[in-house]
């Protein structure tokens, strides 16, 4: 776990395929400060938070449509719609940075739900290091049905009845080096078997299904 | 829901429809309340609400018991949040084996066809 945590926060001083350390770290910063936005505050209160407009309170200085994506993810992922994703990408934001993005944060917040559940400050990253995004592209993807090309991985299925390449994994297909950074933490928060924690299945599952639910996650 | 799998395994049935339904007890796993607890507090991240469920889960779960319900809780936040974010769909088997729990318990009103209705 703490190994994991360390390289994970290492990360985002590093470049990464689409964006530079300090971009990178950036993001993290947007992300951490997203709960102070007050338009996204409205928008949490609002019946769609579609129907209002403005601009959000933003900690750095990355691009509008790059704080859009950040801010909704961490404040409201749950009524994200294929409308509003067309519309970021019609911004100019290619897929692949959009999955980028997702995945800094969604890491940043596993990180930091982590650091204030055990009563501790966010864990820090260091500062950015040289090096220019690598600018790949997976193309072994297809159309799953997911906004996003899933990652194009054989598939068998296990003895937990679910496949072997599970669509969470795919969905960020599109950028290795995202797939590495999210789910290098997230291992260590979850697996399908050979789970060593003082709690049991049911136990962990129970938990996982309730987060799920406050997170209006379908998947 | 993996939880319906493993209530299968173990022979049990899971009364899945208070984990969505926001109730706080009546699913029919141990220390169910403490856990349910304890994943509430870790989505809001309020300070206060974090610092009572700590204190209270060390009580019934232990400290490795606590800690390992909070990881569990601070990965799904994440993962829940790729997964909206990506319009994910289920994988086909876990699609057509779970119809009618996704009925019962009203999970199908997170599937992305029924928010781009509401959330115009």
């Amino acid at each position: 776990m703490a190994s994991s945590h360390a390289d994970g926060i290492a990360a985002y001083s590093k470049a990464g395929s689409w964006f530079s350390g300090a971009e990178r770290l950036s993001i993290l910063k947007e992300a951490r400060d997203a709960s102070n936005c007050s338009l996204c505050a409205k928008r949490k209160e609002a019946l769609s938070p579609y129907s209002l407009s403005g601009d959000h309170d933003s900690a750095t200085d990355l691009p509008d449509n790059i704080v859009e994506v950040i801010h909704r993810v961490q404040t409201d992922s749950g009524r994200l719609t294929e409308s509003w994703f067309k519309s970021v990408i019609d911004t100019g934001l290619s897929q692949a940075a959009y999955i980028e993005i997702v995945g800094a944060v969604s890491t940043a917040i596993i990180l930091d739900s982590f650091a204030r559940g055990i009563g501790v400050e966010p864990i820090e990253p260091g500062n950015a290091s040289d090096g220019e995004p690598d600018r790949t592209v997976n193309e072994s993807v297809f159309d799953g049905g997911a906004w996003v090309p899933l990652f194009d991985l054989p598939q068998e299925m296990t003895e937990t009845g679910l496949p072997s390449s599970p669509n969470i994994f795919r969905a960020m297909g599109l950028v290795p080096t995202a797939i590495a950074h999210f789910f290098g933490v997230m291992r260590a928060h979850y697996a399908l078997a050979d789970l060593d924690f003082a709690i049991n299945r049911s136990q962990t599952e129970l938990i996982a299904a309730r987060v799920s639910s406050l997170n209006q996650c379908f998947y | 829901m993996l939880l319906s799998l493993s209530g299968e395994k173990s022979s049990q049935e899971y009364n899945l429809n208070a984990i969505t339904g926001g109730e706080m007890s009546g699913v029919g796993i141990a220390d169910e309340t403490i856990l349910l607890k304890i994943a509430e507090a870790v989505f809001s991240g309020d300070k206060d609400e974090l610092s009572d469920v700590r204190e209270e889960g060390l009580k019934v779960l232990g400290a490795q018991g606590l800690v390992d319900a909070i990881t569990v809780a601070a990965g799904f936040n994440g993962i829940t949040k790729v997964a909206n974010a990506t319009g994910l769909p289920l994988d086909e088997a876990t699609e057509s084996s779970t119809v009618e729990m996704r009925q019962e318990t009203k999970i199908d009103e997170f599937a992305d066809s029924f928010k781009a209705d509401v959330f115009r």
